[in-house]
């Protein structure tokens, strides 16, 4: 049974993919029911193993592909806190998206490839062999593409395209990196670290710099982060949950592996290849804020925002003191909540008032409450307001700069804690206390789309406001980081 | 899970506010979310009155919340929640006005961030409880939202920003450096040598400018009178306490004492002479904070004796402002002549309690102070009450000017809200007197402490008569706000990276070309058969 359960945890998603796949676009219930079906038990599955886990146990299991080729599942903790994020938010944005495209068009392509997307996420997270993850990072690039592209307009199929012309080279990057590395150490498993002895330094620092971009791609690092804003043509439920969490998080927790699980923390240290690591996020960070500024669309200004935030964990990573890991790595958590609350408001903007533009928000914020409170706390939350989850992180990654003895760090804080107030605060203003155009027609009527943001933004509320306690993400990223990263 | 460890009352008088706040979102309970407001301070109140029990954990809740309370944070907790209610009493002529709920909503969250400030044994739980009081007292400013208070409001959020990030920071290299979270470690890690220079000044300008610290007070003249008169009472009296009482926690005793004390002076006469040219009576009693701020930061500068009298002073001076700021109220709501004079009579002789008149409270404040001080600061002192009667001789000359516009609700209620805080600024020093300075209560009555408090209110009061016939300049609030010009947000253009296909037609055609080239010369088995094995043996090469 123990063995069973990270392919069970696979199938949960792939299953749903699969059947999907062959409905006829008029089977509602069933594709509902199957979808829902498997964002219920994989969540169900999660809760039991977070247990187990917590208990200290850890699951394996390899299934031979080819000679020599080993798909390798293995749930540790880390693995756990990204399937935990991603699954629950599976659950919520698939009871979204139902709502969300009503008797749209094309649904069985759309639920088939998102259950694909988030079965390939959860590959990623399972991984247990560089090898596994590249498999999975390349499934979930290609599975992203139709949707993207699913509105099928000119719009959609050219971001589809810019997206490809983004993922394929640096695929092919990662890959070169995977081979080289792999051609002198044998396959790389996470569980015991790779002896990179054999290899030169300066090989070894390309091989880094070759990791970096193939993964942090998908994080959206400057200068690779101009898919992010084009894809955002994509439907409301692909934006929340794809790029804001499922897509950006799997690359920023490619960085991680790469850092702590393929090179190891000393040895990172030893090349000196951190600080530039930790340099190229702090520019992200404060480009991506100032780039959020300038936007006039509000999926636009959240998809730059994303850049800069998602930068925070690799931050983290980068920096490698304890305080700075487990900061980035709650931060992982912190902002998959954050950002989808802010998606998730963003798409009911766009159903439900036909708001796209920041000029469109005056007002709204009476006409619709709950939409435009979730917002409000998104967007603090992601200033780095107490109690919302996002000043954790802040802490957490500002001591953990100074353990790493980076003070500068705390400018790099510091200046995104302004730049995402500069561009986060005039939206309150304008949904709080503008007067709304007098022929804007809204209403929030719409409880499926309206109660996964409020749970989504009590969870980002809850993260902050126990931060303390064990099962919160902060207290999960402390188990991860003493057990896995700090002895 | 614990829920939390330790006396309970702590933790009342935290979440108490906070849950009536919630309550008046709901839409049955907003017709009455303003009478809720004198209610919501009433467990701090008593817990400041039994004292502190012990130390309250919440293990759970955020990175560990502890509460506890010594001598000086229940004297502080004490004032400023029984300034909370009175000032919540003073607010219920606002019920069923627009905007009352979301008043009385963030009312709530502001009292409970001030009342945490001064609970807080943990830098995360203040740092939470700070950020509360000093942002969410934005929606006591812009409450009117006229286009004075939307100016107002808008220099204050930017600036209370920038304080924000500036403690967060401060606070952050504390809790390194003191590899703990609470606070008391945090300033006996600041104390080492060498000084912690930046983490010391962040948290001055975190702290100062919530406190009023020139030149970091700019925003204050404008918001506290931009507010309705119970916001402004709060906001002057006991809010700005926050940032005071956040520099003699953090600052280890002495930490950029001489800056301090420079820029405290400067506040205490600089604002209290430019508050003459102030025609808005609360505009007046702004700059008279700013004053009497820079007063205590000049004692937390001095260290000693002095920086540990300075909540004994702050309560005065928050009863006593508290009480003036309502008596604008009280004045714009008197309907005859009679009610008007006994305003008029009620904030002098409140006033007269701030400049330090012999056997007044704010004289036991002062005289309390100067104990710790030494000569050239106690004459700075004494000369500042000067500065002080003046700026209140103007601002009564102000208030009498105040026309009746707000004739609503009872007024004898009304008046007897700023009466009972005057009580308590007379009563509450001399009770607490021997605790604090260690004096009994005789030494006030020496010929010494009688003519020390009575010369500088006799000078202010000849002066003013000069003042007073000499016109001087009318000005707008913000002093030095007015020399940056008004600040217009403008739109910043940056350029976009370029794309990672310059162009991806010419580029696919150059692309094509060369592949036919390169086609070209593949198919020739000369090159091909010695490119070949030379690829090989370099990847070789390359790998082992």
């Amino acid at each position: 049974m123990t063995g069973l359960l990270p392919i069970l945890i696979l199938l949960t998603s792939l299953v749903p993919a699969a059947i999907t796949f062959f409905l006829a676009q008029e089977s509602y219930r069933l594709r509902n029911a199957l979808n829902l079906g498997g964002a219920l038990m994989k969540v169900g599955l999660i809760v039991v193993m977070l247990f187990a886990v917590a208990g200290g146990a850890s699951y394996e299991t390899d299934i031979a592909l080819a000679p020599g080729l080993v798909l390798l599942l293995r749930i540790d903790a880390l693995a756990l806190l990204f399937v935990s994020l991603s699954a629950s938010l599976w659950l919520l944005t698939t009871i979204y998206a139902i709502a969300y495209f009503g008797k749209k068009a094309e649904q069985s392509r759309f639920f088939g490839f998102f259950s694909l997307c988030v079965f390939a996420t959860t590959g990623i997270a399972l991984s247990g062999s560089l090898i596994s993850f590249f498999m999975f990072f390349e499934l979930l690039t290609l599975s992203t593409w139709p949707l993207v592209a699913h509105k099928q307009n000119a719009a959609s199929l050219k971001a589809a395209r810019s997206y490809l012309s983004y993922a394929l080279p640096c695929s092919t990057v990662l890959l070169v990196a995977i081979v080289w590395l792999e051609s002198s150490t044998g396959p790389i498993l996470f569980t015991d670290p790779p002896d990179l002895s054999g290899v030169d330094p300066v090989s070894l620092r390309v091989i880094f710099a070759l990791f970096i971009i193939g993964v942090g791609m998908k994080a959206a690092i400057v200068p690779l982060h101009g898919w992010l804003p084009a894809a955002m043509v994509a439907p409301a439920p692909v934006s929340a949950l794809l790029h804001a969490v499922a897509v950006v998080k799997a690359g920023a927790f490619g960085v991680i592996r790469v850092v702590y699980d393929v090179f190891g923390v000393d040895r990172v240290e030893e090349l000196g290849v951190g600080v530039p690591l930790a340099a190229l996020a702090s520019v992200t960070i404060i480009w991506g804020s100032l780039r959020a500024l300038q936007q006039t669309e509000i999926k636009k200004r959240l998809a730059y925002s994303t850049i800069s935030q998602v930068s925070y964990i690799l931050l983290g990573a980068a920096l490698a003191s304890p305080f700075a890991v487990v900061g980035g790595l709650a931060h992982l958590v912190h902002q998959g909540l954050m950002k989808i609350t802010l998606f998730f408001c963003a798409g009911i903007y766009d159903e439900r008032a036909g708001v796209r533009s920041i000029e469109g928000l005056n007002g709204l914020g009476w006409r619709m409450p709950w939409t435009s409170t979730c917002f409000s706390l998104g967007a603090l939350g992601m200033i780095g307001l107490p109690p919302i989850a996002g000043f954790v992180s802040k802490i957490y990654l500002g001591i953990g700069g100074l353990q790493a003895d980076a003070a500068w760090v705390l400018w790099v804080l510091g200046a995104s804690t302004l730049l995402n107030a500069a561009y986060f605060l005039p939206l309150l203003y304008r949904l709080w206390y503008c007067e709304a155009a007098p022929d804007v027609e809204a209403d929030e009527t719409a409880p499926a789309l309206v109660a996964p943001t409020v749970a989504a933004a009590l969870a980002a509320l809850l993260a902050g406001l126990l931060a303390a306690s064990e099962i919160s993400p902060l207290g999960w990223a402390t188990l991860i980081a003493e057990r896995d990263y700090l002895q | 899970m614990t829920l939390w460890t330790g006396p309970i009352l702590p933790m009342v008088a935290l979440t108490w506010p906070l849950l009536l706040g919630a309550l008046t979102a709901l839409p049955a309970m907003r017709r009455f979310a303003v009478r809720l407001l004198p209610l919501a301070p009433l467990p701090a109140l008593w817990l400041a009155i039994m004292g502190g029990q012990g130390v309250t954990t919440a293990p759970d809740l955020l990175l560990g919340v502890t509460l506890d309370l010594d001598e000086a944070r229940r004297l502080l907790l004490g004032m400023t929640s029984a300034l909370w209610a009175v000032a919540g009493l003073a607010a219920q002529p606002m019920a069923g006005k627009p905007h009352a709920t979301m008043f009385s909503g963030f009312w709530c969250l502001v009292l409970a961030g001030n009342l945490g400030v001064f609970m807080a044994l943990d830098v995360a739980t203040f740092y939470v409880a700070f950020a509360a009081v000093s942002l969410a007292s934005w929606f006591l400013i812009v409450h009117d939202r006229s286009e004075k208070a939307l100016h107002a409001a808008r220099v204050y959020i930017v600036i209370a920003l920038l304080g924000e990030v500036a403690l967060l920071l401060g606070l952050i290299i504390g809790a390194h450096a003191a590899q703990s979270m609470a606070i008391d470690e945090i300033r006996m890690a600041f104390g080492d040598k060498p000084l912690n220079t930046v983490a010391i000044a962040l948290l001055v300008i975190g702290f100062g400018i919530k406190a009023g610290l020139v030149p970091l007070h700019v925003w204050l003249p404008l918001a506290h009178p931009a507010a309705p008169v119970p916001g402004s009472a709060v906001l002057s009296g006991a809010i700005v306490k926050a940032g005071l009482f956040g520099l003699l926690l953090f600052l280890p005793d002495g930490a950029f004492g001489l800056t301090l004390m420079i820029l405290g002076l400067t506040g205490a006469f600089g604002a209290a002479l430019w508050g003459l040219t102030q025609a808005n009576p609360k505009a007046v009693l702004a700059y008279s904070t700013i004053s009497q701020m820079g007063l205590m930061v000049m004692a937390v500068g001095a260290g000693g004796a002095a920086r540990e009298t300075v909540p004994y002073f702050a309560l005065h001076h928050g009863l006593a402002k508290g009480a003036l700021f309502l008596l604008v109220g009280v004045m714009m709501a008197a309907r005859s002549s009679g009610q008007r004079i006994l305003s008029l009579v009620l904030a002098a002789v409140v006033s007269a309690s701030v400049a330090g008149f012999p056997l007044t409270g704010g004289a036991l404040a002062k005289a309390g102070v100067k104990d710790g001080l030494t000569d050239m600061t106690t004459l700075a002192l004494s000369l500042s009450s000067v500065a002080t009667g003046l700026i209140l001789l103007w601002f009564l000359s102000r208030l009498w000017d105040v026309k009746s516009s707000d004739g609503t609700g009872i007024w004898a209620f009304q008046v007897s809200l700023p009466a009972a805080l005057a009580l308590a600024a007379f009563v509450t020093p001399w009770l607490l007197w021997s605790d604090w300075t260690g004096h009994e209560p005789s030494y006030m009555l020496k010929w010494d402490s009688l003519i020390d408090g009575l010369w500088p209110v006799a000078i202010a009061l000849a002066a003013s008569a000069v003042l007073l016939r000499w016109q001087l300049p009318q000005l707008p609030p913000g002093d030095l706000l007015q020399l940056l010009g008004r600040w217009q947000p403008r739109t910043m253009t940056l350029p976009d990276l370029p794309p990672l296909r310059p162009d991806r037609r010419k580029a696919a055609s150059v692309l094509r070309e060369r592949a036919t080239e390169m086609e070209g010369m593949l198919i020739r088995w000369r090159f091909t058969g010695v490119a070949v094995p030379l690829l090989v043996l370099l990847v070789f090469a390359i790998l082992t």
